[in-house]
């Protein structure tokens, strides 16, 4: 994208996760969430913390395995039309560090979620499946699949 | 056995560490399973996915033994369609040019309404190079906008009845710009194959995909569009997100055919196709005003998306223009890439070409006089019985070719042939000239486009259609 004298590139979002300092701002802003549905006094600190682990698992399916294509024109004739933003990131390239990335913080989240939440049983379904919907989209072999025509157009 | 968790909302660290030794076995053997997977994760490498179909070693030695090489440098021959070199012009082409020192008719130049050497035009352009300097020097957004430029765009959108207008630098940048502006990857555009290079270049840059259909055929486009249709009723959810493009000349820069406009529109409408008309020769010549071909068959502007123009041709200056509603004009500002990445117009040539609007609002009769003069020349010219017409019978701008048609290269020397003895006989024409390994259709049959202005005499006309005929003759036994 032609912005001023920036190093160019046809489609910012393939790259704009390799920024500097932008997996430690996603980080914070994470944190920042789970700060404050820790504040709230009617939350348990279990629900709390699954409560974020919940928030971030559907927010991430929504903006990186749901909305497609870009919100600004880019100059590759619309190549990305079509993908989603799992899919343009780092142009299909598998595995590469942003991804990488991607696939640990649910991990991470999972896992603080099950020990503050004392392994209980309720909360450990609840984990699991949002664990399921962030991780499952990110695999390689599901690069491109829309399943039932789902989201395909 | 479990101990019972306490339930109360204070939340004991202790507790917790507890509960981990307590944990179902099923949900820490998970967890194991994620950090074994995250370790893993780190020594990952990167990887394209592959959608080709890998090779085995026989099929790769075997393309590796059918390959030859290409030369470095290709055959001469196929680069230049003329293998002769270039003639040269001095003094001030209009009417009548000067070639290699001889003074000749010009019948080679499009310069359609005689603005070509126009002196009232050169006069204001003169007085614009005093007053802005010679070149803008920059992108029309960056400070390459001048006040004539914004005039130039006015009075087109004025004179076309559109609402609005906008100008590039370079006429063959225009509609090779507009198209990939607006059709991207999975849209499908119906051009007719017989379209000028400008097009072809446009298509290729939107990377849609390209449906050609017969030159001037409507039933069959009309097949074409059908056959989509049919494929969108399969699918239409796909069919919703696929944009559809028609894009068709006013007067065909190859051929010199109008376009059957109120048939496309109609088609337009009934297979909900967005419809683009390149008017570069048709501008300034068909309709009362000159409006172009939406004049000329009384259909309201508004019914084309997008009129593409020229200004090199008719109004003898540089540069083109597309024409439309406002919201279809103002997307290609930021996204008709000849727009935004090439320096703009100098305000001389913009000058210019608002002054030749105005003549040509001061002269409405000026468009009647060019039509008949191009249908004068035609008659005479079917009058020949080596040649063949290709052409509207009012367009000023049509094609001859040899009647008795052989192989390619051999007409190509009757053309040649011709076009000398017409030059030592004081008539200037040129061989329409193409690319042919580069075009859409490789094989065009050579032609020589003939280009009439109104300046001529009738008795002019007369003597220049003399002079081919004889020449036809001539040539025809030479070879």
């Amino acid at each position: 994208m032609h912005t001023g004298t920036t190093n160019q590139v046809a489609n910012p979002n393939t790259v704009v996760w390799n920024s500097p300092g932008i997996w430690i701002t996603y980080s914070i802003l994470t944190a920042f969430m789970h700060l404050v549905l820790l504040s709230m006094p009617w939350f348990t600190t279990s629900v709390a913390w699954t409560l974020t682990n919940v928030v971030h698992g559907v927010g991430m399916y929504f903006f990186l395995h749901t909305i497609k294509g870009t919100p600004f024109e880019t100059s590759d004739q619309g190549k990305y039309r079509y993908s989603t933003h799992w899919e343009q990131m780092d142009s299909g390239t598998q595995f590469t560090a942003a991804r990488k990335f991607f696939m640990t913080t649910p991990i991470v989240l999972y896992i603080l979620a099950s020990f503050y939440s004392k392994y209980e049983f309720t909360h450990f379904v609840i984990n699991t499946s949002i664990l399921l919907l962030s991780l499952l989209p990110k695999l390689p072999q599901l690069h491109g699949v829309r399943l039932f025509g789902i989201n395909k157009y | 056995m479990s101990v019972e968790y306490n339930q109360s909302k204070e939340w004991v660290f202790a507790e917790a560490i507890r509960s981990m030794y307590q944990a179902p076995l099923y949900h820490l053997i998970l967890e194991g399973l994620l950090l074994v997977w995250i370790f893993r994760l780190l020594f990952f490498k990167s990887y394209k996915i592959q959608n080709k179909i890998p090779l085995s070693k026989k099929e790769k030695d075997d393309l590796v033994k059918d390959w030859t090489p290409e030369p470095l440098v290709p055959d001469l021959q196929k680069t230049l369609s003329l293998s002769t070199p270039y003639k040269e012009i001095t003094g001030r082409p209009g009417k009548m040019i000067t070639v290699d020192g001889k003074e000749c008719l010009n019948l080679a130049s499009m310069n359609f309404l005689g603005l070509l050497g126009n002196e009232r035009i050169a006069e204001k352009s003169s007085a614009s190079i005093r007053k802005y300097g010679v070149g803008a020097c920059g992108p029309r957004a960056f400070y390459g906008t001048v006040d004539v430029h914004v005039e130039l765009e006015e009075r087109l959108a004025e004179y076309m009845k559109s609402e609005r207008a906008i100008s590039y630098a370079y006429g063959f940048a225009t509609i090779a710009s507009a198209i990939p502006a607006y059709s991207k990857r999975g849209d499908i555009i119906f051009v007719d194959e017989a379209v000028c290079f400008a097009i072809q270049k446009g298509l290729h840059a939107s990377r849609s995909n390209i449906v050609y259909f017969r030159h001037n055929d409507l039933d069959d486009l009309e097949e074409k569009l059908k056959i989509q249709a049919n494929l969108d009723k399969k699918d239409p959810k796909k069919a919703s997100v696929t944009r559809k493009f028609m894009v068709v000349e006013g007067i065909y820069m190859n051929t010199g055919e109008i376009c059957d406009l109120p048939r496309l529109v109609d088609l337009k409408y009934k297979y909900k196709v967005r419809l683009f008309v390149e008017e570069s020769l048709s501008f300034g010549v068909l309709g009362q005003h000159g409006r172009g071909v939406t004049e000329h068959y009384n259909i309201p502007i508004d019914k084309v998306d997008l009129v593409v123009g020229s200004m090199e041709y008719a109004l003898a200056s540089i540069g083109g223009f597309c024409c439309g509603r406002g919201y279809v004009i103002d997307h290609q500002r930021l996204s008709g890439h000849g727009y935004v990445f090439s320096a703009s117009l100098p305000p001389l040539l913009a000058r210019a070409a608002v002054e030749g609007l105005d003549i040509l609002q001061d002269e409405p009769e000026i468009f009647n006089k060019i039509r008949a003069k191009g249908k004068l020349m035609q008659e005479l010219m079917q009058e020949v019985p080596e040649l063949k017409i290709s052409g509207f019978y009012e367009s000023p701008s049509f094609h001859i070719r040899r009647k008795p048609t052989a192989n390619q290269s051999e007409d190509e020397k009757y053309l040649k042939v011709l076009v000398d003895q017409c030059y030592q006989n004081g008539v200037c024409l040129s061989i329409a000239s193409r690319l042919s390994h580069e075009e859409h259709i490789a094989d065009w049959p050579a032609s020589i486009r003939v280009s009439v202005s109104v300046e001529m005499s009738d008795d002019e006309i007369k003597m220049a259609a003399h002079v081919i005929q004889q020449a036809a003759h001539y040539a025809e036994q030479q070879i």
